[in-house]
């Protein structure tokens, strides 16, 4: 059965007073949720939350499919997300995407081989002006070529 | 009251009003999904436009108030085009599979497409593919690819169920109506959602696929699933019943009725019903016309003294009945001993805080108001204590029989006795075990008769016959006029032919297809 932790329960009754409707508290909590679950939240983190909201669990699923920040299965330890938004795919983020998935042997939002990594493709994330670019987990990589995109995943792989 | 022009007439609504409540007041064609009047504001479908002088832009008129002076249309050029595209792009996923569709014949895509579409569609893509047939518990389907996503459904849930179980989720041309993890949606209420969802999206269990609609009638009558008494528009053809849908009563039900009351149709159709009178001697039963039974039946009662008769009553007849029974109790039997016979005495008294009742009869209040009339009524306890002091009992049993559990019992306590009459709309196994000079009258169902109920809140509502299921069966009137002895002309009903299921004769006039 998941469960937040001490700490993260008292972030979710904090959230919880912070704004007008309890409602409003669904994406920062839903976040929590992500982190502590191994990054992607279970139909059952659903139901905990909803419980713990005290929010009806329909509406938690909504917000929860309504953004793709919010993993529906689970993920590597390493999110690698290449935006394939106008700006990124004008220079290049196709091939990149296609590059990364080529060297380590994975498809799109499928799991690696050694089960550290899942590829994604992913709207505009803000970053045209640097672009093409990644994310991966909460850190953005910029200005990217294909060796270095690969580089940089290689790098973190191995811890660093 | 504010005044406002509306497609070039003149019209004065409630000061707060909408547009297209102007529209509704005037009843004006207005094109529109999302609105439900007794539902929040979406304002999601965007059909709705209106052109409003003054203004460059159309606006929706579910989510407009009116303003002294408003000039508004909804019938040039450019509000036309607006409705007629705008109903292109709900369309789009839109499977169109209507031959399939439960929907097809009632569909407000359908209606909206002929009213205010016409259009060659211009969409090339291919569509979005979406689920089909889910299965949300007990008594609704879920198909999502039809969903226009007009969200009444989730307001429904949200506002007026209170139960929240739906949601739309995902986004953008994958959007997809549904519960979490396809819970079922088993709230008592959840067959409205059928009927306000403007398309096939949500479709009945019970009535899928049972009968087009275009091969039913509907008349106005009164639930009798317990005594809130929600107003109710009853399908049927010859067939028989097939459906129960709410009507509008500001007083009584608002737009909404309950799941449970849906099923009353059940028992009022041939498959439960008594179909001919029957009554015992010698050991053997005897099977004859209803009317023959009650005649028979009145020969019977009149050979014992009043006090060494009883009377046992449900409110489940109508004030008319109720009144001729007791009356013929009172001063042709001599008989003051009548009882009120209730269903669960337990929970008689319960209340959901929206329609649902314990006291699952339509006539409750019309009943307690007939027995004082005539100073007579006491429990079904003080009849049991005492029973030993009768030798006749008359029974207007429940019509809804599903809802008196303890109808067996009654049936063994009451055998004892020396003659029974029991006037019932619906057949029961254990009548078989009442002794000789037992008296079974079909009666009618609430469908099938005139008269008024008198709900808990002692409003008195008309019903009116919708059909004849059983031509044979009596009303309480009947059945009491015939038991002292009166004719009665039957004839035009006798001609009709019993016991012989009839076969949907609409069916047989489709022409080619
Ligand atoms: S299922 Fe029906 S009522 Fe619900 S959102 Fe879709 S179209 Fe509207
Ligand atoms: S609340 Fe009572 S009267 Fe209303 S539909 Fe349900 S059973 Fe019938
Ligand atoms: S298009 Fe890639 S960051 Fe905007
Ligand atoms: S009815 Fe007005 S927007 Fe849907």
């Amino acid at each position: 059965m998941f469960k937040l932790s001490d700490e993260g329960v008292a972030y979710v009754k904090k959230e919880l007073e912070r704004y007008e409707t309890k409602r409003s508290a669904i994406i920062p909590c839903l976040y929590r949720v992500q982190s502590e679950n191994g990054g992607w939240v279970s139909p059952e983190s659903i139901n905990y939350l909803s419980e713990l909201m005290d929010l009806p669990v329909a509406w938690i699923n909504e917000v929860f499919h309504f953004y793709t920040m919010f993993n529906k299965e689970p993920v590597g330890k390493l999110h690698v997300q290449v935006c394939n938004n106008i700006t990124c795919c004008m220079l290049g983020a196709r091939e990149l995407t296609e590059h990364i998935s080529k060297t380590f042997e994975m498809g799109i939002d499928e799991l690696s081989k050694d089960g550290k990594i899942t590829l994604s493709k992913v709207e505009c994330l803000g970053s045209c002006d640097t672009a093409p670019m990644m994310q991966i987990n909460d850190s953005y990589h910029e200005n990217l070529t294909p060796e270095s995109a690969v580089k940089i995943i290689k790098d973190m792989v191995h811890g660093n | 009251m504010p005044k406002l022009t509306l497609n070039g007439k003149e019209i004065e609504v409630p000061a707060g009003s909408t547009i297209i409540e102007a529209y509704k007041q005037l009843d004006e064609p207005i094109a529109h999904y999302c609105w439900h009047p007794g539902l929040s504001i979406a304002g999601v479908c965007r059909l709705c436009v209106v052109e409003i002088e003054g203004n460059p832009r159309l606006q929706i008129a579910c989510n407009t108030q009116i303003q002294e002076g408003m000039v508004v249309n909804n019938n040039s050029e450019k509000v036309k085009t607006a409705v007629k595209w705008g109903l292109d792009f709900h369309l789009i996923n839109h499977p169109l599979d209507c031959p399939i569709c439960d929907q097809a014949g009632e569909c407000e895509l359908q209606n909206q497409y002929m009213e205010f579409g016409k259009y060659d569609p211009e969409m090339a893509e291919p569509k979005v593919k979406k689920r089909k047939v889910v299965d949300l518990g007990e008594r609704v389907v879920l198909d999502t690819e039809r969903c226009i996503l007009c969200s009444r459904c989730v307001r429904f849930t949200n506002e007026v169920s209170k139960t929240n179980e739906l949601g739309i989720f995902n986004r953008g041309d994958r959007s997809e109506v549904g519960t979490f993890e396809d819970k079922p949606l088993n709230n008592k209420y959840s067959v409205n959602t059928v009927d306000i969802c403007p398309v096939g999206a949500l479709t009945s269990k019970d009535f899928r696929f049972k009968q087009r609609v275009w091969y039913l009638k509907n008349k106005p009558s009164i639930c009798t699933g317990c005594s809130t008494g929600c107003n109710v528009n009853v399908y049927y053809n010859e067939e028989g019943v097939f459906r129960v849908k709410p009507h509008y009563n500001k007083e009584v039900n608002g737009y909404w009725m309950c799941d449970e009351g849906r099923d009353i149709y059940k028992h009022i159709n041939r498959k439960s019903r008594m179909l001919r009178g029957r009554y015992k001697q010698n050991g053997v039963w005897c099977t004859t016309q209803a009317l023959e039974v009650a005649k028979k039946a009145g020969q019977k009662l009149s050979s014992f003294k009043g006090e060494e008769i009883a009377v046992l009553v449900t409110g489940q007849y109508t004030n008319e009945e109720l009144n001729s029974l007791v009356d013929y109790s009172v001063n042709k039997l001599g008989s003051k001993s009548v009882f009120h016979w209730k269903n669960n005495e337990n929970n008689w008294q319960d209340f959901d805080g929206h329609l649902i009742r314990g006291d699952k009869n339509p006539n409750t209040k019309g009943l307690q108001g007939v027995l004082q009339k005539y100073a007579v009524g006491g429990e079904w306890k003080e009849l049991e204590n005492q029973l030993s002091k009768f030798k006749a009992v008359v029974v207007a049993g429940p019509e809804n029989q599903s809802v008196y559990f303890d109808i067996k019992e009654k049936i063994e306590s009451l055998k004892s006795l020396e003659c029974v009459v029991w006037f019932t709309a619906g057949e029961n196994s254990n009548f078989e075990k009442l002794s000789d000079n037992s008296y079974l009258i079909p009666q009618k169902t609430s469908v099938e008769k005139n008269g008024h109920f008198t709900n808990h809140q002692g409003l008195t509502q008309k019903v009116e016959e919708v059909t004849t299921i059983l031509p044979e069966a009596l009303n309480l009137e009947e059945t009491v006029s015939l038991m002292l002895g009166n004719s009665l002309d039957l004839s035009i009903r006798d001609k009709q032919e019993m016991g012989v299921l009839k076969t949907n004769y609409f069916s047989q006039e489709r022409g080619s297809l």
